[in-house]
C-alpha cells in the first residue's frame, strides 16, 4: 500500500478508536441516566422532598437530610484535613537530605489508606468507634469514615493543584518580601483553587453516593435526624434507600428506591455545576482564563 | 504599551528627571548646600558591597571571590555569557538562592554596612529594601490594581483608601496610569508584555526599595517596550540603585554607568560602562564585547 493510503487508513482507525473509547464510557452513563429518569419519573411526585419515610412508602426527608448532612460532615471533617495535608505535601515537607521529595511516608500513608477497600473501613468504624467507643450507629461515626476515605483523595488532588502553580508567582511573591503564609494564601492557593475545589466536589459526590461504610457505621433509621452525633439509633441516608427498597414486595419502597436514585444523581450534578462555577469566579483573573 | 514617553515620575523619584542621560558622576552633589540636605550623606557611599563573596551549588562552584560596591544610586550592568554566573550573583543579593537545594556561599554580602545573612536580619525586610524585577513579567492572578498594592498590603505599608492612592501613584510612575486607569479591577493578563513588566515594576516600587535588581528584565520584549523601560530605569536611577542583568551589550552601555563582566564564574573586569566598552583591559572582556565569543 502506498505511504499516503496507509496514513490515511491509519489515521481513521485511530480516529474510530478514540471515538470507540468515549462511546463506551459515554454509553453506560447514558443509559443509567436514561434509565432512572424514566423509572422515577412516571410517578414522580415532589412530595417525597418534604415527607418522611412511614413504614408503607412516606417521602425521603429524612433520608435527603441525611445524606446532606453526611456530606457537609465530610467537607468540614475530611476537607480540611485533606487540604492541609496536601499544602504540607506540595508547600511545606521538607525535601531529605539525600535529595529525595519530603513527605513520603505521609505520601505512602495516603497511597495505602486510598487502597483500603470501603467497606473494610466501615468495618474498622465498627469496631472502634460503633462498638469499641459504644458510639453506637449514628452521624460522627459515618462522617469519620468516610472522611478517612476521602482525605487521600483531597491530599492527592490539593498538591496537585499546587504544584501545578508557576513557581514565577512564587518567586515574585518572595521577591516582594511577602510572608510564606500571605504567599500561600493570596497567590498561590488562589490560582490552585480549582484544582483544589473540583477535587472537594468529586470526593463529596463520592461520600455522598457510598454504601459500604455507611451500614456498619450509620446503619439506617426511618426518622429525622435528632442533633445527635453520638448514640442515634441508625442514622438515614438516599444509598441505603437506593441498595434495599428497589426489591422489596412494596411497590411504594421500589418508587421511592428509584427516586433516591434520581435526587442523587441530581445532587452529583448540582455538585458539578457549583465546582464550575465556583472555579470560574476565583479565576476571573487567572493567566489561562486571558488568553 | 502607552503610547507616551515615561512621564514626570512623581515622589522620592522627581529627583531623577533631569538625569536622565548620563553625565559624569551622578549622585555626587556639587552644591554644597544641597549637599549638607542630603539625606543620604551619613549613609556609606556603597549601598550594597560584596566581600570575597563565593557561591556554590552543592560541590559545584558558581562564582569565586567576588569583591564589588555598588554606588547609591548608579546603575550596573552585570554582563557575561549564559553559564557565567551573574544571574545566580543577582539572585545571592536578595537571599533568593537561599532555599536552592546545596547552595552555599563564602564571604559576605553588606546592605548598609549589615550582612545580609547576619542574625537577626529580617529576610522579608531586606527583601523590600532590594526589590527584584524577573525576565518574564509574572504578575499575580489578581486584578491590575490588586497586583500593584500586593507587597504594599504585605508590608502593612498602607490600608484602605489609601492602597487606591499608592496604585496610582505607582502606575503612574511607570506611565501605565492612562492605559489601565479604567479596568484596575481587570486580569493583568489581558495586558501586552511590556505593560506586565511595567505593572511588576510599579509592584516592586510600590514598597519602597532602596536596591532594585533586574534580571534580563526586557529580554521578553519587544523593541518599544524595551526602549521604554530603559528609559525608566535611567530616571529612577539618582533615587534607587539599579543591578541589571543583561545580555544585551547596547542596553548595558545605554543604561548602566558602572559593567561587571562576567565569565566562566569570575568577575573578569569592572569599571565605568565606556573604559570598559572602549578599552577593556582583559582580552577576555574585549572578545566578548566585541563580539568574538558569547
Amino acid at each position: 500500500m502506498p505511504r499516503k493510503q496507509r496514513r490515511v487508513v491509519f489515521t481513521v482507525l485511530f480516529r474510530l478508536g478514540t471515538f470507540l473509547a468515549l462511546a463506551l464510557v459515554l454509553s453506560p452513563a447514558a443509559w443509567l441516566l436514561a434509565s432512572v429518569v424514566a423509572k422515577a419519573v412516571p410517578h414522580w411526585r415532589w412530595s417525597v422532598l418534604w415527607t418522611g419515610l412511614t413504614s408503607t412508602g412516606g417521602g425521603l426527608l429524612g433520608p435527603v437530610t441525611g445524606t446532606l448532612i453526611l456530606m457537609a460532615g465530610v467537607l468540614v471533617v475530611a476537607g480540611s484535613v485533606g487540604v492541609l495535608a496536601g499544602v504540607h505535601l506540595s508547600e511545606m515537607a521538607r525535601p531529605r537530605k539525600n535529595g529525595a521529595e519530603g513527605g513520603t511516608w505521609l505520601r505512602m500513608a495516603s497511597d495505602v489508606l486510598s487502597g483500603f477497600p470501603s467497606i473494610v473501613l466501615g468495618y474498622v468504624g465498627y469496631v472502634a468507634l460503633v462498638v469499641g467507643l459504644h458510639w453506637g450507629f449514628s452521624l460522627l461515626p459515618a462522617v469519620l469514615i468516610l472522611s478517612l476515605m476521602v482525605v487521600p483523595y483531597i491530599a492527592k488532588s490539593t498538591e496537585t493543584a499546587l504544584r501545578q502553580v508557576p513557581t514565577a508567582y512564587r518567586e515574585g511573591a518572595e521577591a516582594l518580601g511577602m510572608r510564606t503564609g500571605d504567599t500561600l494564601r493570596k497567590v498561590v492557593l488562589r490560582s490552585a483553587a480549582p484544582g483544589i475545589v473540583t477535587g472537594l466536589l468529586i470526593a463529596l459526590a463520592i461520600a455522598g453516593g457510598e454504601t459500604a461504610p455507611l451500614l456498619f457505621t450509620a446503619e439506617f433509621s426511618r426518622t429525622l435526624w435528632t442533633g445527635a452525633l453520638v448514640h442515634a439509633h441508625g442514622f438515614g441516608y438516599l444509598t441505603y434507600v437506593v441498595y434495599t427498597f428497589w426489591d422489596t414486595p412494596s411497590k411504594q419502597a421500589n418508587y421511592l428506591s428509584y427516586d433516591a436514585a434520581l435526587i442523587l444523581i441530581a445532587m452529583v450534578l448540582l455538585l458539578l455545576v457549583a465546582a464550575r462555577l465556583i472555579v470560574a469566579r476565583t479565576q476571573r483573573h487567572s493567566e489561562s482564563r486571558a488568553r | 504599551m502607552p503610547a507616551d514617553r515615561p512621564t514626570d515620575p512623581v515622589g522620592k523619584h522627581a529627583a531623577g528627571a533631569n538625569a536622565a542621560a548620563p553625565q559624569g558622576v551622578q549622585g555626587v552633589q556639587l552644591d554644597p548646600v544641597l549637599d549638607a540636605l542630603d539625606p543620604d550623606r551619613d549613609r556609606p557611599a556603597h549601598v550594597i558591597e560584596t566581600r570575597r563573596l563565593t557561591l556554590h551549588f552543592g560541590s559545584k562552584p558558581i562564582l569565586s571571590s567576588i569583591d564589588m560596591a555598588f554606588e547609591r544610586g548608579s546603575v550596573t550592568a552585570l554582563i557575561g555569557p549564559t553559564g557565567s554566573g551573574k544571574s545566580t550573583f543577582l539572585r545571592t543579593l536578595n537571599r533568593m538562592n537561599d532555599k536552592v537545594r546545596g547552595f552555599r556561599t563564602d564571604g559576605d554580602v553588606v546592605l548598609e554596612g549589615r550582612s545580609i545573612w547576619a542574625p537577626g536580619t529580617d529576610l522579608l525586610e531586606l527583601r523590600r529594601r532590594v526589590g527584584m524585577l524577573f525576565q518574564r513579567p509574572n504578575p499575580f492572578p489578581m486584578s491590575i490594581r490588586d497586583n500593584v498594592v500586593a507587597g504594599v498590603r504585605a508590608h502593612r505599608i498602607a490600608r484602605g483608601k489609601q492602597l487606591d492612592v499608592v496604585a496610582e501613584q505607582r502606575l503612574r510612575e511607570v506611565g501605565l496610569w492612562d492605559a489601565v486607569k479604567d479596568r484596575l479591577g481587570d486580569s493583568p493578563f489581558r495586558l501586552s508584555g511590556g505593560q506586565q513588566q511595567l505593572l511588576c515594576l510599579a509592584r516592586a516600587l510600590a514598597v519602597g526599595p532602596d536596591v532594585l535588581l533586574l534580571d534580563e528584565p526586557t529580554s521578553s520584549l519587544d523593541p518599544i517596550s524595551t526602549e521604554y523601560v530603559e528609559a525608566l530605569l535611567r530616571q529612577l536611577a539618582p533615587a534607587l540603585t539599579l543591578i541589571v542583568v543583561t545580555h544585551n551589550l547596547a542596553q548595558a552601555r545605554r543604561v548602566s554607568r558602572t559593567t561587571m563582566f562576567f565569565y566562566d564564574g569570575r568577575l573578569v573586569e569592572h569599571g565605568p560602562t565606556d573604559a570598559l566598552f572602549e578599552h577593556p583591559s582583559d582580552p577576555q572582556t574585549e572578545r566578548y564585547v566585541t563580539g568574538r565569543i558569547g
